[in-house]
C-alpha cells in the first residue's frame, strides 16, 4: 500500500468529508481518531471501496480502488465493523470464517486451509466447532476478524472494533490486533476513544474533525497535543508525562517518597433504605440461573454503580426493580413496602423508578421530541398543566433547550438522541433512575454531559443506579459499588471498600489505570496506598 | 409475555446423523412427508405419523422440549383449527361427536405437519439450508427466477430471527417501563399501544439489514454465482437411504 488520498462530498447535506488526504505505508498501524459525527464512518466505507467518493481518489498499491475488479479489491482490503452480530452470517464458527474464501470461488481444500489459518491468527482455533450463539462478545468480534482475514487480505480497516465489548473482551481483540501488526499486517483503525494498551504500537495517528484532517503525527507527539485536539489522555500516559515534567522516572524514583495521608470523605451518606433486596434468585429457565441469592440495600439519594461482565446478571437484577421481571424467589421492598407486581401499584412503581435501557435512542418512536417526552408522564396519568410541566422538567434535566421540543428525534445527532431518550424517562419525575450503560458509544463530550447530569440529579435527592463495565467511571463518580459475577454478588460498598475485592477478583489488565499504577509503585514502595483516582495519585506523589 | 424464551426453529447443532444429511435430502423428504400427511384419513395413520415424528426427533438428539417450544407460535393456529372444525362440523352435520372427531383429527394432523416442518431448520444450519434450497430451485433460474437470491434471503432471515426477537423483547421492556400498556384494552387499543414497539423495531431492522449487507459485501459477496463451498453438498448413500425411507413411508400412506 503506497498511498490513500481523496476527498468526498455528500451532495445535499454538506460535505461529510472535505478534501481529506493522507497516506499509509505497508505494515503500518494507523489510528484515525474523531468524535461522533466527524466523518469517520464515511471515510471507512470509502477506504473499503463500499462507497465511491464524489471527488478525489483512494488508491491502494498505486491503483484506484474504484477501478479495481471486485474480487481483487475484496482480496486486498478486509473490514471489521462495530457490531459483531451484523457481520456473522453462519451458525457455526468454521462456516462463518469460510464465507469470504467461498465468495472468492476457491476449491474446498484451499478454503479449509484459509479458515484454519484465519481462525488461528484471530486466536479462535479452540472454538472452531462451536456454534456462534455460544460465543462471548469478544469471541464474536475475533470471529469477525477471522472472517476478514480469511480473504487473505493485506490490509485491515476496522471501524470501532472494540466499542461494543466489555473490558476483558476488548483486551483479547487488542491482543490479536497487536500480533497481526507484528506479522506485518497493515491496520487502519477508526475510533473515538484512546486506550493506553492499543496505543503502544500505533505508528501514526490521524485526527479527523468535521470531515477534515485536523492533525497527523506519531504517538509521542500526539500525547503532547491531545489536550488541544480535544482528547483526553489515558491516566497512565498522563501520569508518565507528569513524572517527566517533575524529573522522575517510573516507578523507581517513587520508592523513597512518603505519601501524605489524604482526607477522604467516606462517600456521601445516604438516607434511608430505598430498596432492600433479600435473597433474590432468578432463572430464565431450568438451566440458566441468572441471579443467585442476591441481598443488597440501595439508599435514597445515593449513586450506586453495578459492575460486572456481560452476562453477569446486572440487567436482570435492575429489571426486578420496576418489576419487569417478576420475583421468583426472595424479596424486594421499596420504601419499606413489598414491591408491587401488578395493578395500579405497578403503574405507580414504573413511574417512581425509571429505567433507561442500553442504547435508549433506539427506542424513540415519536415524530417530535415533545411527544416522546410526553409518553411516560401520560401513561402515568399526568394531564394538562401537570403534563406540560413534566415535559419541560425532563427537557431541563437533560440540559436541552426548548427549541428541541418541536424537532424530530430522527434528525438529531447520536448524542442528542441519547439525551432525549434519557429525558423521556425523567419527564415522569421518577424518584429513582436506573441507567444501563448510559455512556456506551458516546464520545468524551457527551459522556461528560451525562455524568454531570447524573451528579446533578443525585444532588437533587434522586437515587441513581447505573450499570456499567467501566470500573474507572464507576469508582470516580458513584457513592457505592455493587459487583456481580456470574449472577452472584462479589461485594458491595464505597469505592474505597471495594478496591481490595477488585484487586483479588479481577485480572490486572482490567483494573482502572490509576489502580494499576499505584499497584506498580507498591512493588518498590510498600507504604504507597492503593488508589483508583488519578488526582489522588498525583497528590500522593507530589508530597 | 416476553419473547426471549421462544425458539422459532433455530438451528441446534447436536451432530446427529439427521444433522449430517444433505439439506437437499431433507428438503425432499420433508416435501414427500408433507404431501403424505395431508391425505391421511385414519386414526391409526395419524398415530403412525406421530410415532414417525417421535422417532425422528429422537434420532436428531434434539430435546423434545425444544421442539415443543418451537411449535408454540403455531399452537394458536392449531387451536383455532380445532374450534373452527367443531363449530363448522356441528352446524353442517348436527352431529357433535363426529364434529369433535374431525376436529381432533384435523388439528393433530396440522400439528404433526408443522412439527415435521420445524425439524428442518432445527437440524440444518441456515447457510446449508440456503444451499439446499438454492440447489433445488436452480432449475427455475432458466425462467429468470432469482433462485440464489431467494435461498440466501431465507438463510439470512433464519440467522437473524433470534436477534430480532431479542431486540423486540428489549424494546417492549423499555416501553413497558415507560408505562406503556401493551397487554390491556380491546384489540384496537392494543394495536395502537404497539406502535411504540413497532416503529423502533422497523428502524432497527432496516439499519441491521443495511449493516449486514455492507459486511457481506466487504467479505466479497456480490450475489452472483461463482461461489464455492468449504463443504460442497455431497450426495451420500445415507441421503439416498433417507429419501427412500421417506418415500416408502409416504408411499404406504398414499396406498392405505
Amino acid at each position: 500500500m503506497q498511498s490513500v488520498s481523496f476527498s468526498y462530498n455528500a451532495k445535499n447535506t454538506g460535505r461529510a468529508l472535505n478534501r481529506v488526504s493522507f497516506f499509509v505505508t505497508r505494515g503500518e498501524r494507523v489510528a484515525i481518531l474523531g468524535h461522533n459525527g466527524s466523518g469517520k464512518s464515511t471515510l471507512t466505507r470509502i477506504m473499503g471501496g463500499l462507497l465511491d467518493p464524489d471527488e478525489g481518489v483512494c488508491e491502494i498499491n498505486g491503483k484506484n480502488i474504484q477501478d479495481m475488479p471486485f474480487r481483487e479489491l475484496r482480496g486486498t482490503v478486509g473490514m471489521v465493523f462495530q457490531d459483531p452480530e451484523n457481520q456473522i452470517v453462519a451458525a457455526m464458527v468454521e462456516d462463518d470464517a469460510a464465507f469470504a474464501p467461498e465468495n472468492q470461488g476457491l476449491p474446498p481444500d484451499d478454503i479449509q486451509a484459509r479458515v484454519e489459518l484465519a481462525l488461528a491468527e484471530a486466536d479462535m482455533m479452540h472454538k472452531k466447532d462451536s456454534p456462534v450463539s455460544a460465543l462471548s462478545g469478544g469471541e464474536k468480534q475475533r470471529l469477525a476478524l477471522a472472517g476478514a482475514l480469511a480473504a487473505d487480505v493485506e490490509c485491515l480497516i476496522l471501524d470501532e472494533p472494540t466499542a461494543m465489548l466489555d473490558p476483558q473482551g476488548r483486551l483479547t481483540v487488542e491482543k490479536v490486533l497487536r500480533s497481526l501488526h507484528e506479522d506485518g499486517m497493515t491496520i487502519l483503525q477508526i475510533t473515538h476513544q484512546l486506550e493506553a494498551e492499543s496505543f503502544s504500537d500505533i505508528d501514526k495517528i490521524i485526527v479527523l474533525s468535521h470531515g477534515a484532517v485536523k492533525w497527523e503525527g506519531n504517538t509521542g507527539d500526539f500525547w503532547n497535543m491531545a489536550g488541544d485536539l480535544g482528547f483526553e489522555l489515558p491516566d497512565s500516559i498522563r501520569f508518565r508525562k507528569w513524572l517527566d515534567v517533575h524529573g522522575m522516572n517510573f516507578p523507581d524514583s517513587l520508592a523513597g517518597i512518603i505519601p501524605t495521608p489524604q482526607n477522604h470523605s467516606s462517600g456521601k451518606n445516604t438516607g434511608a433504605e430505598k430498596y432492600i433486596i433479600q435473597h433474590l434468585s432468578f432463572k430464565h429457565d431450568e438451566k440458566n440461573k441468572a441471579l443467585t441469592d442476591i441481598s443488597a440495600e440501595i439508599y435514597a439519594g445515593e449513586w450506586l454503580s453495578i459492575i460486572g461482565r456481560t452476562g453477569s446478571g446486572k440487567s436482570t437484577l435492575v429489571q426486578h426493580l420496576n418489576a419487569l421481571y417478576k420475583i421468583q424467589e426472595g424479596q424486594i421492598s421499596l420504601d419499606g413496602n413489598p414491591l408491587p407486581q401488578k395493578g395500579e401499584g405497578l403503574t405507580e412503581l414504573r413511574r417512581k423508578t425509571g429505567l433507561v435501557f442500553q442504547h435508549p435512542e433506539d427506542q424513540l418512536f415519536s415524530p417530535t421530541v415533545k411527544e416522546e417526552l410526553a409518553f411516560a408522564p401520560k401513561n402515568a396519568g399526568f394531564k394538562g398543566n401537570e403534563l406540560d410541566e413534566a415535559i419541560i422538567y425532563g427537557l431541563e434535566c437533560a440540559g436541552l433547550g426548548r427549541d428541541f421540543l418541536e424537532r424530530n428525534p430522527v434528525a438529531l445527532s447520536g448524542g442528542e438522541r441519547r439525551l432525549v431518550a434519557i429525558a423521556s424517562v425523567l419527564s415522569a419525575r421518577p424518584e429513582c433512575v436506573v441507567l444501563d450503560e448510559p455512556l456506551a458509544g458516546l464520545d468524551a463530550h457527551y459522556q461528560r454531559i451525562i455524568l454531570e447530569m447524573l451528579g446533578r440529579l443525585r444532588n437533587e435527592g434522586k437515587t441513581i443506579i447505573t450499570i456499567t463495565h467501566d470500573l474507572n467511571t464507576a469508582l470516580k463518580y458513584s457513592d457505592r459499588i455493587l459487583i456481580l459475577r456470574a449472577g452472584e454478588k462479589i461485594c458491595e460498598g464505597s469505592p474505597r471498600e471495594v478496591i481490595h475485592p477488585i484487586t483479588e477478583s479481577l485480572p490486572q489488565e482490567a483494573w482502572p489505570e490509576a489502580l494499576r499504577l499505584s499497584a506498580e509503585i507498591r512493588t518498590v514502595n510498600p507504604n504507597f496506598p492503593l488508589v483508583y483516582d488519578y488526582d489522588e495519585l498525583i497528590a500522593l506523589c507530589g508530597a | 409475555m416476553y419473547l426471549t424464551n421462544i425458539n422459532l426453529g433455530q438451528y441446534i447443532p447436536t451432530g446427529s446423523f439427521i444433522h449430517r444429511l444433505d439439506p437437499r435430502a431433507k428438503l425432499f423428504s420433508l416435501l414427500m412427508i408433507i404431501s403424505a400427511v395431508f391425505p391421511t384419513q385414519s386414526i391409526p395413520g395419524a398415530v403412525m405419523w406421530a410415532v414417525a415424528l417421535i422417532l425422528l426427533i429422537a434420532a436428531s438428539k434434539i430435546p423434545f422440549k425444544i421442539v415443543a417450544m418451537s411449535a408454540r407460535p403455531i399452537l394458536f393456529l392449531v387451536i383455532f383449527t380445532f374450534i373452527f372444525n367443531i363449530i363448522a362440523g356441528y352446524f353442517s352435520k348436527g352431529d357433535f361427536l363426529s364434529a369433535i372427531n374431525t376436529a381432533i383429527f384435523t388439528a393433530s394432523r396440522l400439528l404433526i405437519l408443522m412439527l415435521f416442518a420445524v425439524m428442518l431448520p432445527l437440524t440444518t444450519a441456515p447457510l446449508e439450508l440456503a444451499d439446499g434450497i438454492d440447489a433445488l430451485l436452480s432449475p427455475l433460474e432458466r425462467f429468470r427466477f432469482p433462485a440464489h437470491e431467494c435461498a440466501m434471503m431465507i438463510g439470512m432471515a433464519l440467522r437473524f430471527i433470534p436477534l430480532l426477537m431479542q431486540e423486540t423483547d428489549k424494546i417492549m421492556r423499555a416501553q413497558l417501563s415507560r408505562g406503556a400498556r401493551l397487554d390491556q384494552g380491546n384489540i384496537f387499543q392494543r394495536a395502537k399501544a404497539f406502535f411504540p414497539v413497532l416503529i423502533p423495531l422497523m428502524v432497527i431492522i432496516f439499519r441491521r439489514a443495511d449493516e449486514v449487507a455492507t459486511a457481506m459485501e466487504a467479505r466479497g459477496y456480490d450475489g452472483k454465482s461463482g461461489r464455492t463451498r468449504r463443504k460442497p453438498l455431497v450426495w451420500k448413500k445415507s441421503d439416498t437411504l433417507a429419501v427412500c425411507l421417506g418415500a416408502i413411508i409416504a408411499g404406504i400412506f398414499f396406498m392405505s
